[in-house]
Protein backbone atom coordinates (compact mmCIF):
# COMPACT_ATOMS: atom_id res chain seq x y z
CA UNK A 1 0.00 0.00 0.00
CA UNK A 2 1.53 3.40 -0.78
CA UNK A 3 -0.29 6.70 -0.79
CA UNK A 4 0.99 10.00 -1.08
CA UNK A 5 2.49 11.33 1.53
CA UNK A 6 2.36 8.08 3.66
CA UNK A 7 5.54 7.76 3.76
CA UNK A 8 8.11 4.29 2.93
CA UNK A 9 6.56 2.25 0.09
CA UNK A 10 5.90 -1.29 0.91
CA UNK A 11 7.29 -3.35 -1.68
CA UNK A 12 7.01 -7.07 -2.88
CA UNK A 13 10.25 -6.78 -4.96
CA UNK A 14 13.07 -4.62 -3.69
CA UNK A 15 14.40 -1.79 -4.96
CA UNK A 16 17.85 -3.72 -5.93
CA UNK A 17 15.54 -6.19 -8.54
CA UNK A 18 14.39 -3.20 -10.53
CA UNK A 19 17.63 -0.84 -10.29
CA UNK A 20 19.32 -4.35 -11.81
CA UNK A 21 16.11 -4.36 -14.53
CA UNK A 22 16.50 -1.42 -15.49
CA UNK A 23 20.63 -1.11 -15.76
CA UNK A 24 21.35 -4.29 -16.84
CA UNK A 25 18.13 -4.48 -19.36
CA UNK A 26 18.03 -0.98 -20.24
CA UNK A 27 22.21 -0.82 -21.38
CA UNK A 28 21.85 -4.13 -22.98
CA UNK A 29 18.84 -2.89 -25.12
CA UNK A 30 20.57 0.06 -26.33
CA UNK A 31 23.41 -1.76 -27.40
CA UNK A 32 22.46 -4.39 -28.78
CA UNK A 33 20.03 -2.19 -30.55
CA UNK A 34 22.56 0.48 -31.09
CA UNK A 35 25.21 -2.07 -32.39
CA UNK A 36 22.65 -4.86 -34.64
CA UNK A 37 20.80 -2.71 -36.45
CA UNK A 38 23.33 -0.91 -38.48
CA UNK A 39 23.66 -4.19 -40.32
CA UNK A 40 20.14 -5.52 -39.60
CA UNK A 41 17.85 -2.76 -38.90
CA UNK A 42 14.88 -4.78 -37.97
CA UNK A 43 16.80 -5.71 -34.65
CA UNK A 44 16.53 -1.50 -33.64
CA UNK A 45 13.01 -2.57 -31.56
CA UNK A 46 15.31 -3.97 -29.07
CA UNK A 47 16.29 -0.20 -28.23
CA UNK A 48 12.49 -0.29 -27.26
CA UNK A 49 13.04 -3.23 -25.09
CA UNK A 50 15.85 -1.48 -23.49
CA UNK A 51 13.23 1.50 -22.86
CA UNK A 52 10.58 -0.47 -21.13
CA UNK A 53 12.63 -1.94 -18.77
CA UNK A 54 13.88 1.64 -18.25
CA UNK A 55 10.84 2.52 -17.63
CA UNK A 56 9.46 0.17 -15.17
CA UNK A 57 12.62 0.87 -13.46
CA UNK A 58 11.87 4.73 -13.37
CA UNK A 59 8.58 4.26 -12.29
CA UNK A 60 9.73 1.90 -9.46
CA UNK A 61 11.73 4.69 -8.20
CA UNK A 62 8.95 7.23 -8.52
CA UNK A 63 7.07 5.44 -7.04
CA UNK A 64 9.18 4.97 -3.84
CA UNK A 65 9.82 8.55 -3.84
CA UNK A 66 6.47 9.99 -4.61
CA UNK A 67 4.74 7.99 -1.76
CA UNK A 68 6.64 10.50 0.32
CA UNK A 69 4.41 12.68 -0.71
CA UNK A 70 6.20 15.68 -3.18
CA UNK A 71 3.96 18.12 -2.70
CA UNK A 72 3.54 19.48 -6.09
CA UNK A 73 2.43 16.10 -7.66
CA UNK A 74 4.00 12.83 -8.97
CA UNK A 75 4.09 14.41 -12.75
CA UNK A 76 6.97 17.02 -11.87
CA UNK A 77 9.68 14.25 -10.87
CA UNK A 78 9.16 12.61 -14.64
CA UNK A 79 9.44 15.88 -16.49
CA UNK A 80 12.71 16.62 -14.32
CA UNK A 81 13.85 12.78 -14.80
CA UNK A 82 13.49 13.64 -18.46
CA UNK A 83 15.19 17.02 -18.28
CA UNK A 84 18.14 15.72 -16.78
CA UNK A 85 18.10 12.72 -18.98
CA UNK A 86 17.85 14.59 -22.22
CA UNK A 87 20.97 17.12 -20.86
CA UNK A 88 23.00 13.54 -19.98
CA UNK A 89 22.10 11.49 -23.22
CA UNK A 90 22.92 13.88 -25.36
CA UNK A 91 26.17 14.71 -23.82
CA UNK A 92 27.27 10.72 -23.62
CA UNK A 93 26.54 10.13 -27.28
CA UNK A 94 28.53 13.35 -28.30
CA UNK A 95 31.91 12.37 -26.22
CA UNK A 96 31.82 9.14 -25.76
CA UNK A 97 31.67 7.48 -28.61
CA UNK A 98 31.00 3.10 -28.21
CA UNK A 99 30.72 3.78 -24.80
CA UNK A 100 28.42 6.77 -25.31
CA UNK A 101 25.76 5.16 -23.09
CA UNK A 102 27.68 4.00 -20.68
CA UNK A 103 29.23 7.57 -19.51
CA UNK A 104 25.19 9.25 -20.33
CA UNK A 105 24.24 6.83 -17.66
CA UNK A 106 27.20 7.78 -15.64
CA UNK A 107 26.42 11.44 -16.51
CA UNK A 108 22.66 11.41 -14.98
CA UNK A 109 23.22 9.76 -11.99
CA UNK A 110 26.12 12.73 -11.26
CA UNK A 111 23.35 15.53 -12.17
CA UNK A 112 20.79 13.24 -9.97
CA UNK A 113 22.67 12.95 -7.21
CA UNK A 114 23.18 16.48 -7.28
CA UNK A 115 19.65 17.50 -7.30
CA UNK A 116 18.82 15.43 -5.30
CA UNK A 117 21.34 16.69 -2.06
CA UNK A 118 19.96 20.03 -3.34
CA UNK A 119 15.95 19.00 -2.96
CA UNK A 120 16.85 17.72 0.48
CA UNK A 121 19.57 20.36 1.70
CA UNK A 122 18.96 23.52 0.19
CA UNK A 123 15.14 23.15 -0.69
CA UNK A 124 14.46 21.03 2.64
CA UNK A 125 12.29 18.16 1.45
CA UNK A 126 13.64 16.05 4.25
CA UNK A 127 12.55 12.87 2.10
CA UNK A 128 15.20 10.04 3.32
CA UNK A 129 15.78 8.06 -0.45
CA UNK A 130 15.63 11.82 -2.14
CA UNK A 131 19.26 11.36 -3.29
CA UNK A 132 19.41 7.67 -3.88
CA UNK A 133 15.87 7.46 -6.25
CA UNK A 134 16.66 11.02 -7.58
CA UNK A 135 19.98 9.48 -8.82
CA UNK A 136 17.96 6.18 -10.04
CA UNK A 137 15.38 8.90 -11.61
CA UNK A 138 17.46 10.78 -13.96
CA UNK A 139 19.17 7.35 -14.85
CA UNK A 140 16.42 5.57 -16.22
CA UNK A 141 15.08 8.77 -17.71
CA UNK A 142 18.41 8.44 -19.60
CA UNK A 143 18.33 5.04 -20.75
CA UNK A 144 14.57 5.74 -21.73
CA UNK A 145 15.64 8.34 -24.44
CA UNK A 146 18.39 6.54 -25.38
CA UNK A 147 16.42 3.08 -25.72
CA UNK A 148 13.71 5.20 -27.54
CA UNK A 149 16.51 6.89 -29.87
CA UNK A 150 18.13 3.97 -30.85
CA UNK A 151 14.73 2.43 -31.64
CA UNK A 152 14.05 5.70 -33.70
CA UNK A 153 17.44 5.85 -35.33
CA UNK A 154 18.83 2.37 -35.57
CA UNK A 155 22.06 3.51 -33.55
CA UNK A 156 23.89 5.61 -30.96
CA UNK A 157 25.89 7.38 -32.94
CA UNK A 158 25.68 10.83 -32.10
CA UNK A 159 25.29 12.41 -35.93
CA UNK A 160 22.87 10.02 -36.93
CA UNK A 161 20.66 10.54 -33.53
CA UNK A 162 20.84 14.47 -33.59
CA UNK A 163 19.49 13.85 -37.57
CA UNK A 164 17.42 11.53 -37.24
CA UNK A 165 15.77 11.79 -33.40
CA UNK A 166 16.76 15.84 -32.24
CA UNK A 167 16.41 17.59 -35.80
CA UNK A 168 12.92 15.77 -36.93
CA UNK A 169 11.61 16.77 -33.62
CA UNK A 170 10.90 13.40 -32.61
CA UNK A 171 12.98 14.05 -29.46
CA UNK A 172 9.75 15.68 -28.37
CA UNK A 173 7.74 12.49 -28.91
CA UNK A 174 10.10 10.84 -26.92
CA UNK A 175 10.18 13.28 -24.11
CA UNK A 176 6.31 12.86 -23.49
CA UNK A 177 5.44 9.59 -24.37
CA UNK A 178 9.32 8.47 -22.80
CA UNK A 179 8.07 11.13 -19.83
CA UNK A 180 4.15 9.40 -19.37
CA UNK A 181 6.07 5.92 -18.92
CA UNK A 182 8.25 7.36 -15.81
CA UNK A 183 5.73 9.59 -14.08
CA UNK A 184 2.25 8.12 -14.96
CA UNK A 185 2.23 4.68 -13.23
CA UNK A 186 2.50 5.49 -9.58
CA UNK A 187 0.07 8.87 -10.48
CA UNK A 188 -2.63 6.52 -11.78
CA UNK A 189 -2.44 4.06 -9.33
CA UNK A 190 -2.00 5.71 -6.04
CA UNK A 191 -3.70 5.21 -3.31
CA UNK A 192 -4.81 3.24 -0.05
CA UNK A 193 -5.24 -0.02 -2.23
CA UNK A 194 -1.77 0.76 -4.37
CA UNK A 195 0.36 -2.34 -4.87
CA UNK A 196 3.75 -2.54 -6.31
CA UNK A 197 3.40 -5.46 -9.24
CA UNK A 198 0.48 -3.16 -10.61
CA UNK A 199 2.00 0.12 -10.91
CA UNK A 200 4.62 -2.05 -12.12
CA UNK A 201 2.61 -3.17 -15.11
CA UNK A 202 1.41 -0.01 -15.39
CA UNK A 203 4.65 0.77 -16.01
CA UNK A 204 5.22 -1.95 -18.49
CA UNK A 205 2.52 -1.32 -20.30
CA UNK A 206 3.06 2.33 -21.07
CA UNK A 207 6.61 1.89 -21.80
CA UNK A 208 5.19 -0.55 -24.81
CA UNK A 209 2.99 2.26 -25.78
CA UNK A 210 6.19 4.98 -26.01
CA UNK A 211 8.08 1.82 -27.75
CA UNK A 212 4.97 2.14 -30.31
CA UNK A 213 5.23 5.35 -31.21
CA UNK A 214 8.77 5.46 -31.22
CA UNK A 215 8.38 2.78 -33.86
CA UNK A 216 5.99 5.13 -35.84
CA UNK A 217 8.91 7.53 -35.77
CA UNK A 218 11.50 5.33 -36.90
CA UNK A 219 9.78 4.96 -40.34
CA UNK A 220 11.46 8.17 -41.64
CA UNK A 221 15.01 7.11 -39.20
CA UNK A 222 15.52 3.32 -39.73
CA UNK A 223 13.21 2.50 -42.38
CA UNK A 224 9.71 1.42 -43.27
CA UNK A 225 10.27 -2.07 -42.53
CA UNK A 226 11.73 -1.94 -39.58
CA UNK A 227 9.54 0.41 -38.18
CA UNK A 228 6.45 -2.22 -38.90
CA UNK A 229 8.66 -4.85 -36.56
CA UNK A 230 8.91 -2.32 -34.18
CA UNK A 231 5.37 -1.11 -34.25
CA UNK A 232 4.28 -4.83 -34.00
CA UNK A 233 6.31 -5.95 -31.19
CA UNK A 234 5.51 -3.14 -29.06
CA UNK A 235 1.53 -3.49 -29.69
CA UNK A 236 1.78 -7.26 -28.77
CA UNK A 237 3.59 -6.21 -25.56
CA UNK A 238 0.97 -3.50 -24.42
CA UNK A 239 -1.41 -6.09 -25.21
CA UNK A 240 0.21 -8.55 -22.96
CA UNK A 241 0.93 -5.35 -20.70
CA UNK A 242 -2.72 -4.39 -20.61
CA UNK A 243 -4.13 -7.68 -19.88
CA UNK A 244 -2.30 -8.29 -16.69
CA UNK A 245 -2.96 -4.89 -15.71
CA UNK A 246 -6.50 -5.36 -15.92
CA UNK A 247 -6.56 -8.87 -14.36
CA UNK A 248 -4.45 -6.67 -11.67
CA UNK A 249 -7.33 -3.97 -11.54
CA UNK A 250 -9.41 -6.78 -11.28
CA UNK A 251 -7.94 -8.55 -8.41
CA UNK A 252 -7.54 -5.62 -6.49
CA UNK A 253 -10.76 -4.39 -6.60
CA UNK A 254 -13.75 -4.62 -4.16
CA UNK A 255 -15.90 -5.32 -7.30
CA UNK A 256 -15.63 -4.39 -11.05
CA UNK A 257 -19.45 -3.90 -12.58
CA UNK A 258 -21.16 -2.96 -15.62
CA UNK A 259 -23.16 0.30 -14.97
CA UNK A 260 -25.16 -0.95 -18.65
CA UNK A 261 -25.81 1.58 -21.07
CA UNK A 262 -27.34 4.68 -20.03
CA UNK A 263 -31.19 4.81 -19.69
CA UNK A 264 -33.41 5.72 -21.98
CA UNK A 265 -35.99 8.62 -21.90
CA UNK A 266 -39.03 6.50 -21.47
CA UNK A 267 -37.28 4.52 -18.77
CA UNK A 268 -36.43 8.03 -16.63
CA UNK A 269 -40.66 9.20 -16.69
CA UNK B 1 36.39 19.18 -27.91
CA UNK B 2 35.27 22.47 -27.09
CA UNK B 3 36.80 24.73 -24.81
CA UNK B 4 35.44 25.32 -21.61
CA UNK B 5 37.31 28.79 -20.40
CA UNK B 6 36.50 30.35 -23.82
CA UNK B 7 32.93 29.63 -22.97
CA UNK B 8 33.33 30.56 -19.20
CA UNK B 9 30.71 33.80 -20.13
CA UNK B 10 28.39 31.81 -22.16
CA UNK B 11 28.05 28.99 -19.20
CA UNK B 12 27.20 32.02 -16.84
CA UNK B 13 24.53 33.62 -19.20
CA UNK B 14 23.15 29.96 -18.83
CA UNK B 15 23.56 29.90 -14.91
CA UNK B 16 21.97 33.30 -15.05
CA UNK B 17 18.69 32.35 -17.34
CA UNK B 18 18.75 29.54 -15.16
CA UNK B 19 18.36 31.32 -11.72
CA UNK B 20 15.78 33.25 -13.74
CA UNK B 21 13.32 30.84 -14.74
CA UNK B 22 13.66 29.60 -10.84
CA UNK B 23 12.77 32.92 -9.95
CA UNK B 24 10.03 33.37 -12.09
CA UNK B 25 8.12 30.30 -10.97
CA UNK B 26 8.05 32.16 -7.65
CA UNK B 27 5.95 34.65 -9.20
CA UNK B 28 3.23 32.85 -11.18
CA UNK B 29 0.46 31.83 -9.30
CA UNK B 30 0.22 28.10 -9.58
CA UNK B 31 -2.73 26.77 -7.79
CA UNK B 32 -2.22 22.96 -8.64
CA UNK B 33 -4.71 20.29 -8.28
CA UNK B 34 -6.65 22.31 -5.46
CA UNK B 35 -7.19 25.19 -7.78
CA UNK B 36 -8.76 22.91 -10.41
CA UNK B 37 -11.38 22.72 -8.27
CA UNK B 38 -12.02 26.38 -7.42
CA UNK B 39 -10.51 25.26 -4.21
CA UNK B 40 -7.32 27.46 -3.91
CA UNK B 41 -6.23 30.46 -5.21
CA UNK B 42 -4.29 30.79 -8.75
CA UNK B 43 -4.33 28.45 -12.24
CA UNK B 44 -5.21 25.41 -11.97
CA UNK B 45 -2.94 22.96 -13.05
CA UNK B 46 1.17 22.76 -11.83
CA UNK B 47 4.12 24.63 -11.53
CA UNK B 48 5.92 23.15 -14.25
CA UNK B 49 3.44 23.13 -17.09
CA UNK B 50 2.97 26.80 -16.27
CA UNK B 51 6.24 27.75 -16.14
CA UNK B 52 6.92 25.47 -18.86
CA UNK B 53 3.94 26.86 -20.93
CA UNK B 54 5.05 30.25 -20.72
CA UNK B 55 9.10 29.45 -21.02
CA UNK B 56 8.61 27.53 -24.03
CA UNK B 57 6.44 30.57 -25.74
CA UNK B 58 9.16 32.95 -24.46
CA UNK B 59 11.93 30.40 -26.29
CA UNK B 60 9.91 30.18 -29.13
CA UNK B 61 9.51 34.10 -29.54
CA UNK B 62 13.52 34.41 -28.85
CA UNK B 63 14.46 31.66 -31.49
CA UNK B 64 12.17 33.81 -34.30
CA UNK B 65 13.59 37.14 -33.06
CA UNK B 66 17.27 35.31 -33.25
CA UNK B 67 16.35 34.41 -37.08
CA UNK B 68 16.06 38.52 -37.51
CA UNK B 69 18.55 40.23 -35.45
CA UNK B 70 21.25 39.28 -33.57
CA UNK B 71 20.39 41.94 -30.85
CA UNK B 72 20.42 40.90 -26.98
CA UNK B 73 18.00 43.33 -25.69
CA UNK B 74 15.23 42.59 -28.24
CA UNK B 75 15.39 39.00 -28.41
CA UNK B 76 15.00 39.59 -24.50
CA UNK B 77 12.27 41.84 -25.02
CA UNK B 78 10.59 39.14 -27.44
CA UNK B 79 11.07 37.07 -25.62
CA UNK B 80 9.38 38.59 -22.25
CA UNK B 81 6.86 39.67 -24.23
CA UNK B 82 5.82 36.22 -25.90
CA UNK B 83 5.75 34.72 -22.28
CA UNK B 84 3.79 37.77 -20.19
CA UNK B 85 1.02 36.79 -23.53
CA UNK B 86 0.84 33.55 -23.10
CA UNK B 87 0.37 33.39 -19.41
CA UNK B 88 -1.90 36.68 -19.54
CA UNK B 89 -4.17 35.01 -21.86
CA UNK B 90 -4.12 31.51 -19.73
CA UNK B 91 -5.06 33.87 -16.44
CA UNK B 92 -7.42 35.93 -17.94
CA UNK B 93 -9.03 32.59 -19.67
CA UNK B 94 -8.99 30.90 -16.07
CA UNK B 95 -10.86 34.13 -14.71
CA UNK B 96 -13.58 33.71 -16.93
CA UNK B 97 -14.08 30.46 -16.36
CA UNK B 98 -14.25 30.64 -12.39
CA UNK B 99 -16.26 33.41 -12.51
CA UNK B 100 -18.68 33.13 -14.95
CA UNK B 101 -18.68 28.73 -15.10
CA UNK B 102 -17.54 28.09 -11.36
CA UNK B 103 -19.44 30.74 -9.97
CA UNK B 104 -16.84 32.29 -7.04
CA UNK B 105 -15.01 35.57 -6.78
CA UNK B 106 -11.58 36.16 -6.98
CA UNK B 107 -10.45 36.38 -3.63
CA UNK B 108 -6.87 35.39 -2.19
CA UNK B 109 -6.50 33.30 1.26
CA UNK B 110 -3.30 34.70 2.44
CA UNK B 111 -3.64 38.88 2.71
CA UNK B 112 -7.08 40.04 4.30
CA UNK B 113 -6.40 43.10 1.26
CA UNK B 114 -5.31 43.13 -2.43
CA UNK B 115 -1.62 44.80 -1.50
CA UNK B 116 -2.76 46.54 -5.64
CA UNK B 117 -6.30 47.39 -5.63
CA UNK B 118 -6.53 47.70 -1.69
CA UNK B 119 -10.19 45.33 -2.17
CA UNK B 120 -10.92 43.06 0.78
CA UNK B 121 -10.08 39.86 0.43
CA UNK B 122 -11.44 37.65 3.47
CA UNK B 123 -14.97 37.98 3.13
CA UNK B 124 -15.17 36.84 -0.24
CA UNK B 125 -13.15 33.21 0.43
CA UNK B 126 -15.45 30.13 0.59
CA UNK B 127 -15.57 28.47 3.66
CA UNK B 128 -13.10 25.26 3.79
CA UNK B 129 -11.08 26.87 0.60
CA UNK B 130 -8.23 28.77 0.31
CA UNK B 131 -9.13 31.47 -1.85
CA UNK B 132 -10.16 30.38 -5.50
CA UNK B 133 -9.82 32.59 -8.80
CA UNK B 134 -7.14 34.89 -9.78
CA UNK B 135 -7.32 38.77 -7.63
CA UNK B 136 -5.46 41.24 -9.23
CA UNK B 137 -2.51 40.64 -7.62
CA UNK B 138 -2.07 37.11 -8.75
CA UNK B 139 -2.31 38.32 -12.14
CA UNK B 140 0.04 41.03 -11.49
CA UNK B 141 2.67 38.74 -10.18
CA UNK B 142 1.81 35.66 -12.80
CA UNK B 143 2.81 38.48 -15.77
CA UNK B 144 5.78 39.85 -14.20
CA UNK B 145 6.76 36.01 -13.42
CA UNK B 146 6.22 35.25 -17.06
CA UNK B 147 8.20 38.05 -18.45
CA UNK B 148 11.63 36.59 -15.51
CA UNK B 149 10.66 33.25 -17.17
CA UNK B 150 11.03 34.10 -20.62
CA UNK B 151 13.76 36.03 -20.30
CA UNK B 152 15.84 33.48 -18.56
CA UNK B 153 15.07 30.69 -21.39
CA UNK B 154 15.76 33.06 -24.31
CA UNK B 155 19.26 33.64 -22.17
CA UNK B 156 19.72 30.14 -22.11
CA UNK B 157 19.04 29.54 -25.86
CA UNK B 158 21.14 32.48 -26.92
CA UNK B 159 23.87 31.34 -24.82
CA UNK B 160 24.08 27.79 -26.28
CA UNK B 161 23.52 28.97 -29.86
CA UNK B 162 26.61 31.68 -29.23
CA UNK B 163 28.64 28.40 -27.86
CA UNK B 164 27.42 26.08 -31.11
CA UNK B 165 28.07 29.59 -33.86
CA UNK B 166 31.96 29.44 -32.17
CA UNK B 167 32.34 26.16 -33.34
CA UNK B 168 29.85 25.63 -36.39
CA UNK B 169 28.85 28.78 -38.21
CA UNK B 170 26.25 26.92 -40.04
CA UNK B 171 24.46 23.94 -38.53
CA UNK B 172 20.91 23.31 -39.58
CA UNK B 173 20.84 20.77 -36.72
CA UNK B 174 22.05 23.51 -34.23
CA UNK B 175 18.77 25.03 -33.55
CA UNK B 176 17.65 21.65 -32.62
CA UNK B 177 19.99 20.81 -30.69
CA UNK B 178 20.18 24.00 -28.54
CA UNK B 179 16.55 23.37 -27.98
CA UNK B 180 16.21 20.40 -26.65
CA UNK B 181 19.18 21.84 -24.23
CA UNK B 182 17.26 24.36 -23.58
CA UNK B 183 14.27 22.63 -22.82
CA UNK B 184 15.76 20.18 -20.49
CA UNK B 185 17.67 23.10 -18.32
CA UNK B 186 13.95 24.78 -18.36
CA UNK B 187 12.46 21.51 -17.35
CA UNK B 188 15.20 21.01 -14.27
CA UNK B 189 14.77 25.12 -13.49
CA UNK B 190 11.23 24.66 -13.40
CA UNK B 191 10.70 21.40 -10.73
CA UNK B 192 13.55 22.65 -8.63
CA UNK B 193 11.26 25.45 -7.51
CA UNK B 194 8.02 24.10 -7.31
CA UNK B 195 9.60 21.35 -5.00
CA UNK B 196 10.46 24.88 -2.85
CA UNK B 197 6.97 26.15 -2.81
CA UNK B 198 5.66 22.51 -2.35
CA UNK B 199 3.48 23.11 -5.16
CA UNK B 200 1.05 25.80 -5.14
CA UNK B 201 2.00 29.95 -4.41
CA UNK B 202 -0.30 32.81 -4.88
CA UNK B 203 2.44 35.19 -5.77
CA UNK B 204 4.91 38.01 -4.56
CA UNK B 205 2.60 38.56 -1.72
CA UNK B 206 2.31 34.95 -0.43
CA UNK B 207 4.56 34.10 2.65
CA UNK B 208 6.07 31.45 0.79
CA UNK B 209 7.79 33.55 -2.13
CA UNK B 210 10.05 34.73 0.60
CA UNK B 211 11.73 31.15 0.53
CA UNK B 212 13.11 31.98 -3.05
CA UNK B 213 16.78 31.91 -2.55
CA UNK B 214 17.00 28.45 -1.76
CA UNK B 215 15.54 27.52 -5.01
CA UNK B 216 17.41 29.64 -6.64
CA UNK B 217 21.02 28.46 -5.51
CA UNK B 218 19.52 25.15 -5.92
CA UNK B 219 19.29 26.02 -9.51
CA UNK B 220 22.51 28.24 -9.62
CA UNK B 221 24.47 24.66 -8.85
CA UNK B 222 21.90 22.16 -11.02
CA UNK B 223 22.06 24.89 -14.21
CA UNK B 224 25.69 25.17 -13.88
CA UNK B 225 25.90 21.18 -14.10
CA UNK B 226 23.80 21.44 -17.38
CA UNK B 227 25.44 24.16 -18.92
CA UNK B 228 28.91 22.61 -19.05
CA UNK B 229 27.22 19.35 -19.82
CA UNK B 230 25.44 20.95 -22.45
CA UNK B 231 28.05 23.17 -23.96
CA UNK B 232 30.23 20.31 -24.07
CA UNK B 233 27.93 18.34 -26.08
CA UNK B 234 27.17 21.41 -28.61
CA UNK B 235 30.82 21.68 -29.13
CA UNK B 236 30.69 18.48 -30.23
CA UNK B 237 29.00 19.18 -33.39
CA UNK B 238 31.41 20.13 -35.03
CA UNK B 239 32.42 16.75 -35.85
CA UNK B 240 31.04 14.59 -39.03
CA UNK B 241 28.76 17.72 -40.01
Amino acid sequence: MSAGGSGEAKSSYPPQTTIGLGVVGGLLGIYAGGLLAPSIPELSFIGGIGAICAAIWGADAVRRVASYGLGTGVPSIGLLALGMGIVAALFGLSIGGIAGPIVAFIVACVIGVVIGALANRVIGMGIPVMEQTMTEIAGSGTLLILGLSVAIAGTFDYNVVVESVVKTGFIALIYIAGGMALLHPFNANLGADESQDRTLTCAFEKGAVSMVVAGIASAAGVGIGPAIVTVIIGTVLWYIGFTKYYALVKRDAYAVVGTGLLPSAEELQ
Amino acid sequence: MIDIMANLIWIIVVVIGGALISQSVHFIPVGGAPAAMAQATGIGTGTVQLAAGAGLTGLVSAGYMMSVTDNLPLILASAAVGAMIMIAATMIVGSWVYAYGVGCVPASAKVKYDPLTKYRQDLYVSQGTEGHGLPTVCFVSGVIGAALGGIGGALVYYALMEVGMSVVSTNPNLVAVVTIFSIGIFFVNSVIPSYNIGGTIEGFHDPKFKKWPKAVISSLVASLLCAIVAAIAIGQLSGGL
